[in-house]
């Protein structure tokens, strides 16, 4: 008896695994595997049969209450709102041009423009169907090899759940008791060195092999001539909000809930310059981002059900406990989590793992001590949460699962097959395992910025 | 009842706007009138609870929660009903019900003692915050009925009913996850 109350937690996971593949929504399996193991507690006499009480006292107190989690709506808001008003049409149009005579320059600026949507949209789903829309059908007419055209999307278009402002931050600070502001710093190295890479790689593939994206050199009957105010007025407004909202949040003037706010009217009113707020799509826009908001905290209440039954059953001691006993080094248990967050990542997508795995060893990395490897010890959550954030957007890619992939099949042209995609984000993949490793040994790629503008 | 869940619903999803509006004051007020506002900023996160928890529901029945569909995707129209099926009886209703159970107690304690913010300048009436968890999950309550009739019906009722139900042309995503 005494044995099997502490497998009990072990057990949550066991039986949780083969609900989540049965396709019903993750929320309420999560929800119901917690009621379902409080129950057999009470009824084995380990749990008093009121403790599911402090379920809804969490749900309020960690969920409901928190101020730093509205954020959320109001940046999926400013994000689908953007997306509807054009912007990433004209950005694309304008690197077009301006990029025509490099080669590769159309899947250069495809890279570019995944930065600035990333900065102001992070909604991966809104950037990666609409550069698959946008981009795709001109990269395949001016034969661009299929896998690097398709790649280049898919990674650019997931680099919105890294670079701040991003939802996926936010939840993070919360579930790590740290905060968003400082996070969002940190992912600031470690997306732009990504971006690099990308950019790179595309570059030397290219010059390698220049049929595989041929330069855009003959004049399109599109192709109007480039001018300096096309330039300005495709790139001054998404520039200009991405300055006011990190720029607030960086400088210390606003906390994320605020800029979140700001940024959420900056996209209201610059819809209504460029003429697209009509009722129809704003009342669409508002239904769209209530959906999303919804999916994400109804997650949030069903994972905050699951692991607070977790918890009441004694599952961090025995996660503490499994550590201990394996006698490994906080090194070895890092490269673990890593591990597995990455195989978790072929089959979950990031707000899933996050929200189950990340409060299960949240008391177990707070205790990491890393020593001399990090200039400041105080950073210790923060280097471990752009290392998982950036783990995370590689799960968007990662076959078979992987979302982005899913969107950019969606929305692709019918030549384009899933054999194309899968085979196009390899490289890309391999990408994202070089910027984990290279966090993984120089820190201060992520954790620079933080210093630097906190000293 | 899923009507009653989408009419509310889309009522509730104007309270972006009224969210966005309500930290916009927050920041003009707090920033260049220095008068910063306890009250304003809890009812941020009022707004917030009210907008996800009303919303549950609605979601349920547009399909917006994030599903695993790696197995399920290749599986028939029968299967998918199954699993509505058995996921509402085993999961969704167990689980709101326990919610509504324990929430009952929890809001009526804070009723009993007019809970009021633990900040002195905060918002009075805690109960009203925490009884709208108790209406957001009764409206998932709702919609997971709604969709268990519809499973059944689908399966066991007579054909011309089936075709009408939902599952007869696989509802898709309507919101990609994030």
């Amino acid at each position: 008896m005494e044995g099997f109350a502490e497998i009990l937690p072990l057990l949550m996971f066991v039986i949780l695994i083969p609900f989540l593949f049965s396709g019903f929504p993750v929320a309420f399996v999560l929800g119901g595997v917690g009621l379902g193991f409080w129950l057999l507690a009470v009824s084995l006499g380990l749990e008093n049969p009121n403790s599911f009480f402090l379920v809804i006292s969490r749900i309020y107190g960690g969920v409901i209450s928190k101020l730093v989690l509205v954020a959320i709506p109001m940046f999926i808001f400013m994000g689908t709102m953007l997306e509807r008003s054009g912007i990433a049409r004209d950005l694309l149009n304008t690197l077009q041009l301006m990029t025509r005579r490099i080669p590769g320059g159309l899947a250069l600026s495809v890279t570019i423009i995944g930065v600035i949507l990333a900065a102001t949209t992070g909604i991966i789903g809104a950037s990666v169907v609409m550069m698959t829309l946008l981009a795709l059908p001109v990269m395949l007419k001016k034969g661009y090899d299929i896998p690097l055209a398709t790649g280049t999307i898919a990674a650019s278009g997931t680099l919105g759940i890294l670079l701040p402002p991003s939802i996926m931050l936010v939840v993070m600070a919360d579930l790590l008791s740290t905060s968003a502001g400082g996070l969002f710093m940190a992912a600031i190295g470690p997306s732009l060195f990504l971006a690099m890479l990308y950019m790179g790689y595309i570059f030397i593939r290219v010059w390698h092999n220049p049929a595989l994206a041929p330069a855009l050199d003959e004049p399109d009957a599109e192709n109007q001539a480039l001018s300096t105010s096309m330039i300005l007025r495709s790139f001054v407004p998404p520039i200009l909000l991405i300055a006011v909202v990190l720029g607030s949040i960086f400088g210390g003037y606003a906390t994320p809930t605020e800029a979140s706010g700001i940024g959420a009217f900056g996209a209201l009113v610059l819809a209504f310059i460029k003429r697209k707020l009509t009722f129809p799509i704003l009342q669409d826009v508002l239904e769209q981002s209530a959906l999303t908001t919804t999916m994400l905290f109804g997650l949030f209440v069903g994972a905050t059900a699951f692991s607070y039954v977790f918890a009441l059953l004694g599952g961090h001691d025995l996660i503490i406990h499994l550590m201990e006993l394996t006698g490994t080094g906080p090194w070895a248990i890092l490269t673990l989590l890593m591990i597995v967050v990455f195989l978790l990542g072929f089959f979950f997508d990031w707000i899933e793992i996050t929200l189950i795995i990340l409060p299960v060893f949240a008391p177990v990395i707070a205790k990491l001590d890393f020593g001399t490897h990090l200039s400041d010890p105080s950073l210790t959550v923060s280097w471990f949460a752009i290392l998982m954030a950036v783990n995370l957007q590689t799960s968007f890619l990662t076959p078979p699962f992987g979302f982005a992939l899913f969107y950019m099949k969606g929305a692709a042209p019918k030549g384009v097959k899933l054999k194309d995609i899968y085979k196009g984000v390899v490289p890309f993949v391999l990408l994202q395992l070089l910027g984990l490793i290279t966090l993984l040994l120089w820190p201060d790629l992520a954790l620079w910025l933080p210093r630097t503008l906190t000293e | 009842m899923e009507t009653l869940s989408a009419r509310i619903a889309k009522v509730s999803v104007w309270l972006i706007l009224i969210l966005m509006l309500v930290i916009v004051t927050d920041v003009t007020l707090r920033r260049w009138f220095v008068i910063g506002s306890t009250k304003l900023q809890e009812l941020e996160w009022h707004i917030h609870g009210a907008l996800f928890l009303l919303c549950l529901g609605w979601a349920y029945t547009k399909n917006a929660h994030v599903r695993i569909e790696l197995f399920s995707e290749k599986l028939g129209p029968c299967s998918a009903a199954a699993i509505e099926l058995l996921g509402c009886c085993l999961f969704l209703l167990p689980y709101v019900g326990a919610i509504l159970l324990f929430g009952y107690d929890y809001t009526a304690f804070s009723v009993e003692y007019n809970e009021a913010s633990a900040s002195a300048t905060g918002l009075p009436y805690r109960w009203i915050i925490k009884s709208v968890i108790l209406i957001g999950f009764a409206l998932l309550g709702f919609a997971g009925i709604a969709r268990l009739l519809e499973a059944i019906v689908f399966l066991f009722g007579p054909k011309p009913l089936a075709e009408k139900t939902s599952f007869m042309n696989r509802p898709q995503h309507t919101t990609g996850a994030s």
